[in-house]
């Protein structure tokens, strides 16, 4: 190995410039396989703190409805409160919450609030056996200054004054952003009489959720949507467009591949004398090659450490979140380091190939005289 | 280690343009023989010491080692045979000049693996009278040190025959004395064969046998 490393000293700044090249390559890999992992489990995150096996949404698009959900925004069209009777006396149907989201005014300060009845108690575990006041996310807590006892002001088309009864522990998903209340409450600031933005339903057996959903489905003035569906979608979207980051990182490791086989090359040519005396001293044609591989290989894995944290450097300065407000927070895991390694040695092994095979089929004799 | 070569010829290049280096040549390196390759700049002389230490190929002819044809012998196992029974000294030293001199050394012990090689690296280096130089590298070293750290490498294996080629070419006066000095003793004092090419009829007058290559042919 120690042969490797004086051979690699030689040339230090080609060696920090080879280097460079597939760290970059490297790196872009890792901050896209930690960021579209952060994406993939923050939508996870969101749609499994939804606590329903099926969304009743208002006619619309499912996905944006759904995404206006999580983010706490008017969804702007609703479903008539009415329709919770034969939404409850449908087979199967466990419990029904109906909840209404939009931005008001808490405090004067723009803030996302959630309606709910009692029977959201049962989909989130809040540890409060009635919602009779206002439960706060830790974000909306600590921005608002908010603590159990606080009277808070929400306004918007109306407004309402309320203690705060619970705050919440930090989850790392939207809950955190947003202020809860008993969905009278949240209708009478919203000026939204007798309507409600979805329903969350839970089913007795979870087997039967497709027949329930379509059954659901036929209720006019809503749709059923299970959050799975809606789940997929939005990895999918995610996933198409890292699909094309992922395509244009395989590019720049192309790139690293091809860039690294030019210096190796040229590496090659600039040392037929080394490689001359090394067959003189019985090198044999496979040591000449082993030894240029290790070489590629082991400048190879430097950059991949270097790109692993330097992709590790550039996930902390993404944002935080997605266009759509949604938690886009890098997840890590040692299988990245590993993929990132392997790559990198992919890099190396490959773009060693030709020059070390050039190096290995020169005579020993040609190889001096080049000096 | 014994070298036989049968009407030996080395030609370089194609058609109009090939020029023969070497012509039919015959001449038998045996054990222990300190041989010196002798003529003027060009005759020949480099390209017969290439081909008796198998580092090129003759165009014409057979070149034997130990009994057996070099022809019929894999690359690998011409290479073993460099590794293991031949030494080289060269007249521009090429030494790795990111090595110390002890890494120099232990190159070749490095490629066959062999056991204790750092203190055979040293006892070779010391045998050269360069063991306070160790860590140095070539740049920090004369000439003559240079070439005396090639010819520790050059010995570290004990092999059965050095082969050097102009080895004081490069060096001056003084310098040049001691590098011989060393190489004589490793004939003298280790029994080792010895085949030089030089152009001062000074040094090969200390060698054994001596052959006179004039345009490609042995006089």
């Amino acid at each position: 190995m120690w042969i490797v490393f004086a051979n690699a000293k030689k040339r230090k700044a080609r060696l920090v410039m080879t280097v460079a090249g597939i760290a970059i390559g490297v790196a872009t890999l890792f901050a896209l396989l930690a960021s579209s992992a952060g994406i993939q489990r923050g939508l996870e995150r969101e749609i499994g703190g939804l606590g329903a096996h099926i969304l009743l949404l208002p006619v619309g698009c499912p996905y944006t409805l759904t995404l206006a959900l999580m983010q706490g925004t008017d969804t702007l069209t609703y479903i008539p409160q009415n329709r919770l009777t034969d939404v409850r006396a449908v087979s199967n149907v466990r419990l029904a919450a109906p909840v209404v989201v939009g931005r008001v005014r808490v405090n004067d300060e723009m803030t996302p609030l959630y309606g709910a009845t009692d029977e959201i108690l049962h989909l989130k575990r809040w540890g409060i056996p009635r919602l009779d006041g206002a439960v706060v996310g830790s974000d909306a807590a600590s921005r608002l200054g908010l603590s159990v006892g606080s009277r808070i002001t929400l306004s918007f088309y109306a407004q309402r004054e309320m203690d705060v009864i619970r705050v919440l522990p930090q989850t790392g998903g939207r809950d955190d952003t947003f202020v809860f209340v008993p969905l009278e409450i949240a209708q009478s600031v919203l000026a939204l009489a007798d309507e409600v933005s979805a329903v969350l339903v839970q089913t007795e057996n979870v087997d039967r959720v497709t027949q329930t959903r379509q059954t659901l489905g036929r209720l006019a003035h809503l749709q059923a949507v299970p959050p799975s569906e809606v789940f997929d979608m939005l990895v999918g979207l995610f996933g198409s467009m890292a699909s094309t980051l992922m395509l244009i990182t395989g590019v720049a490791i192309v790139v690293g591949v091809l860039t690294t086989m030019n210096t190796m090359t040229m590496a090659v040519y600039e040392r037929r004398t080394e490689i001359g005396l090394l067959r003189a001293v019985g090198a044999t044609r496979g040591d000449v090659f082993r030894l240029f591989v290790a070489e590629s290989l082991w400048v190879s894995l430097v950059a991949g450490v270097l790109g692993v944290g330097v992709g590790y450097a550039v996930t902390q300065l993404l944002p935080r979140t997605t266009g759509f407000g949604l938690s886009a927070a890098p997840h890590f895991s040692p299988s990245y380091i590993g993929i990132c390694l392997l790559v990198a040695a992919g890099v190396g092994s490959v773009a060693a190939v030709y020059p070390a095979w050039m190096a290995a089929r020169m005579e020993p004799i040609q190889a001096l005289r080049a000096l | 280690m014994r070298i036989e070569l049968h009407n030996v010829s080395k030609a370089y290049g194609r058609g109009q343009g090939r020029f023969w280096a070497l012509r039919n040549v015959s001449l038998t390196v045996g054990n222990g023989t300190h041989l010196a390759i002798v003529g003027p700049s060009g005759s020949g002389k480099s390209t017969l010491l290439h081909l008796l230490g198998c580092l090129d190929v003759p165009t014409e002819g057979e070149v034997v080692l130990d009994g057996v044809f070099r022809a019929s012998l894999s690359d690998r196992e011409v290479s073993l045979i460099r590794r293991t029974r031949m030494g080289f000294v060269f007249q521009q030293y090429y030494l790795n000049d990111s090595m110390t001199a002890l890494q120099n050394v232990l190159l070749p012990l490095e490629l066959a693996r062999v056991a204790d090689r750092r203190s055979k690296a040293i006892e070779a280096l010391r045998w050269v009278g360069l063991e306070h130089k160790l860590g140095a590298l070539p740049s920090q070293m004369s000439g003559g040190e240079q070439q005396r750290v090639a010819i520790a490498r050059a010995v570290a294996r004990r092999p059965a025959l050095v082969l050097a080629d102009e080895p004081t070419g490069n060096l001056d006066s003084e310098n040049g004395n001691k590098v011989l000095e060393v190489l004589h003793a490793l004939r003298d004092e280790r029994g080792t064969g010895l085949v030089l090419v030089t152009h001062d009829d000074r040094v090969a007058a200390r060698a054994t046998h001596v052959v006179r290559v004039r345009d490609g042919r042995l006089e």
